[in-house]
């Protein structure tokens, strides 16, 4: 039987060039182009909010600072009230500290969940685009795209914040909550595009292996909330070994990590005294522990113990490193997102069907 | 040139506990039609994936193009697969898909796509999603077409089309033979149209293949004899594949060469394709394998291991 | 055997159009005849009543696929049929051009065909087949008559002025049965 005959085709066709990696940004862009507008979006209305609210903090502050200038003003008490009170929810920065995870989720998960849900991998994957090359193509581009909006995003949270870490506070009786308060640490400096980038790679990863966008969002949500608990909670505090000083005059801006005392050089209880020193010592003194946030009041109770031998030791971080944990936190964070990004493009390798 | 664009030695593919295709040995010559036939769960998509690279073998190999190993980049370069329910991003426009396409393939002959959608009317500016069922088909066809490729591979592609758009679609990939030379590999539930469509056959039943060469051999070689029903279990020398049986007369197919002598009493046909391929099917034990070199004698053999 | 571009000389000069084949295949899908006999035969068909004349060119396979959605191996298959028989010949780069006509039966023996063929119908009918049963009969009989030419020809019955002898391919064909 006659059949066709093939036409023939240069040797090239055996060994191609690969397709130039400038192909896909026009392709990464048209597909996701909703999901960033959707994230500029969300930011820029975020960010209208921030800066009327900004203004307002900004104008009790001022007006607090100007009122408490004088010991004896009589108008200080409620310029300070008036200023501890303005926008106090935004003030322990739990709010804000879902826009990373949310972001991120929402972009990061239905890159892949999505083409694998529909099905449009079929089409997509067995195009001359090399299945890694594709989804490092997109995956880099959009990280960085996050990383860029968060990052401009943080400027203005640095701006709002400003205020609450202006050094004039601690002795106004302003809030002046310590720089590491977990609600604002990431909120800050590189914190936030770090946490962001985070996110996204979380979220591409789970895309991939489960396959379905709305599940893997949920996972997205639910992974980088553990590790967010478990980086504020246990990872930060060892990031550099804490100062450890007997003094009594830990500044206020520090984060402590916890507080012990010892008799003699040996180790007599850690956070407050057990009853019985307490209504040897201290009858009339306070009691309580003392948290590790927040302001410490170590002076009332040393009053009673320290002439009977004991020593009071407190291991803080000083507000001074701030920016070197802020390097850290950014720097292993960008490490996983790195890792997370690999394990996907290594693990899309695998066949998809 | 007669190279094999897809050549399977013993492939196969587990899920989990289960072997969706077993043992599969091909060896689909170019130029020509090939029909992949079998019921659901035969593994036809999954041959189809494993030949597209969209899964990896659990046991033997599937190379294609002449040897190009399934899934590398000069494999995914020269084949285009248009699957199942035709997948295309449906939010983007037909004339993005065309750029999408463009950007994820070396050679995309974009005149020719746009001159295709022209003559089908399929506007530019509509979202994909948006298209009716055979312009969604044609389109897909269309972005398969537009990448030139020598071998291309379709995953029961008209199921889902009404008549017209199913003639219309086949009418697109049958020019495309003739006028580019583009070899075809398509799985199919429709056995009345094969015959006009299909000049390579492969059977699979139940993860593996029961039948495979080219239509014009399988046909040769098999005849439906008619006869004696008491004769039916004394019958010797030929292998068959089947006996219907009524009271009196009874029917077998039989594998025979075309001028075997037919035993006396006994009246020989020809077999049809539809019936031939639903006869085995109902069999699965029977197989009908091509050895080395079938064909007309003289060709040269490129069939692999 | 080529994919056939251009139009040959003799249909220009015929004045048929540029390009153009006079006549279009149709498929009839559910007759069981095989695709390509179907051509085949519709070829021979339009020989007979004329539509086809030798320097004709038949459409181009493209054009039959994109009609007919079939494969373009069929119709190659079909018109290297027509070659084999001896009624076209491919022009490489041109196309497929029929080159002879079918065997003319002359008028009186066409007439005498009829009437030996009306009493053998009588005689059938006499004997008790119905319809169906003669063309049961006739179709067996013209099997076993392409299967046995030599046997079953008479001498000096050589077809007329050395056109195409209908000689048919024995074991390559392939018909559906009634």
């Amino acid at each position: 039987m006659t059949t066709l005959t093939v036409p023939a085709r240069s040797e090239e066709d055996a060994t191609p060039r690969p397709v130039p990696w400038r192909r896909m940004a026009w392709v990464t862009w048209r597909q996701h182009r909703f999901a960033l507008g959707g994230v500029v979006v969300f930011l820029g209305a975020l960010s209208v909010l921030l800066w009327l609210a900004g203004r307002q903090v900004y104008s009790t502050h001022a007006a607090a600072v100007a009122a408490c200038q004088s010991a004896s003003s009589l108008t200080c008490p409620n310029a300070i009230v008036a200023f501890n009170g303005t926008n106090g929810f935004l003030s322990n920065g739990f709010i804000l500290q879902a826009v990373p995870p949310l972001i991120g989720a929402f972009v990061g998960a239905p890159v892949l969940a999505r083409e694998l849900e529909t099905g449009t991998f079929r089409y997509a994957w067995t195009q001359g685009f090399s299945r890694w090359r594709w989804t490092l193509a997109k995956l880099v581009p959009l990280a960085i795209a996050l990383a860029v909006a968060a990052g401009l995003f943080s400027l203005l949270l640095d701006w709002y914040y400003q205020p609450y870490f202006d050094a004039a506070n601690q002795n106004l009786s302003l809030e002046y909550p310590t720089p590491f308060f977990p609600g604002l640490f990431d909120l800050r400096g590189i914190g936030f595009a770090a946490w962001t980038v985070t996110a996204f790679a979380i979220g591409a990863l789970a895309g991939l292996l489960i396959r379905r966008v709305v599940p893997a969002i949920a996972a997205t949500l639910v992974a980088y909330a553990g590790l967010s608990f478990a980086a504020g909670g246990f990872l930060r505090q060892h990031y550099i070994a804490p100062v450890i000083t007997s003094s009594l005059n830990v500044p206020g801006s520090a984060w402590i990590i916890g507080q012990w005392w010892t008799k003699g050089g040996t180790f007599a209880f850690a956070g407050g005294p057990p009853d019985s020193l307490l209504t040897r010592f201290c009858p009339n003194g306070p009691s309580g522990p003392v948290g590790p946030f927040g302001k410490s009041k170590p002076v009332a109770l040393a009053q009673c113990l320290t002439p009977h031998g004991y020593t009071q030791w407190t291991s803080y971080q000083p507000d001074s490193r701030f920016w070197p944990f802020q390097w850290i936190e950014g720097g292993w964070l960008l490490v996983l997102s790195a890792l997370l990004i690999a394990a996907t493009v290594w693990l899309i390798r695998r066949r998809a069907a | 040139m007669t190279m094999n664009v897809i050549e399977a030695s013993g492939l196969g593919k587990r899920y989990g506990g289960t072997w969706a295709l077993r043992n599969c040995t091909l060896a689909i010559p170019a130029g020509h039609v090939a029909a992949l036939v079998g019921p659901n769960g035969a593994g036809k998509s999954t041959l189809l994936n494993l030949a597209t690279g969209l899964a990896a073998p659990s046991a033997g190999g599937i190379t294609v193009l002449g040897g190009r190993p399934a899934g590398s980049p000069a494999a995914l370069d020269g084949i285009a697969f248009v699957a199942q329910d035709t997948p295309l991003y449906k939010n983007l426009s037909v004339a993005d898909m065309l750029h999408v396409t463009r950007n994820l393939n070396r050679h995309f002959d974009q005149p020719y796509a746009r001159a295709r959608l022209d003559e089908l009317g399929i506007p530019l500016k509509r979202k994909a999603g948006k298209l009716s069922g055979g312009q969604q088909a044609q389109l897909a066809l269309t972005l398969a077409l537009g990448r030139r490729p020598r071998l291309l591979v379709l995953d029961e592609p008209v199921a889902m089309l009404d008549p017209i758009a199913r003639h219309d679609f086949m009418a697109t990939v049958m020019t495309a033979m003739a006028a580019d030379g583009v070899s075809v590999v398509l799985s199919s539930h429709v056995l009345a149209e094969l015959e006009r469509v299909a000049d390579y056959l492969i059977v699979l039943s139940r993860g593996q293949v029961q039948m495979a060469g080219e239509v014009d051999d399988l046909l040769a070689s098999h005849r439906m004899l008619t006869g004696p029903a008491a004769e039916v279990d004394s019958y010797a020398g030929r292998p068959a594949v089947h006996a219907r049986r009524g009271d009196a007369q009874a029917h077998l197919l039989v594998r025979a060469a075309p001028d075997d002598p037919v035993p006396p009493g006994w009246e020989a046909h020809p077999v049809g394709l539809e019936e031939l391929i639903l006869t085995y099917l109902r069999e699965p034990g029977a197989a009908a394998l091509p050895g080395p070199s079938r064909g007309r004698g003289t060709q040269p053999s490129e069939v692999a291991k | 055997m080529s994919i056939d571009k251009g139009v040959s000389p003799e249909a220009a000069s015929s004045g048929r159009a540029a390009g153009a084949s006079p006549i279009e295949f149709r498929l009839d899908a559910a007759s069981g005849v095989p695709t390509y006999l179907q051509l085949v035969h519709q070829v021979e068909h339009a020989l007979r009543l004329g539509f086809l004349e030798p320097g004709d060119q038949l459409p181009k396979v493209r054009d039959v696929v994109a009609a007919l959605a079939i494969n373009p191996n069929t119709v190659l298959k079909a018109y290297k049929e027509l070659e084999t028989k001896g009624l076209a010949a491919g022009r490489p780069g041109q196309g497929t051009f029929i080159q002879a006509t079918l065997s003319q039966v002359t008028l009186p023996e066409l007439t005498g065909l009829h009437r030996a063929l009306l009493g053998w119908l009588a005689d059938a009918g006499a004997a008790g087949l119905d319809e169906d049963g003669m063309v049961a009969l006739f179709t067996s009989a013209l099997r076993d008559f392409r299967g046995d030419r030599s046997h079953y020809r008479r001498s000096g019955h050589a077809s007329r002025s050395g056109q195409a002898d209908r000689g048919g391919t024995a074991s390559g064909e392939t018909e559906g049965v009634a």
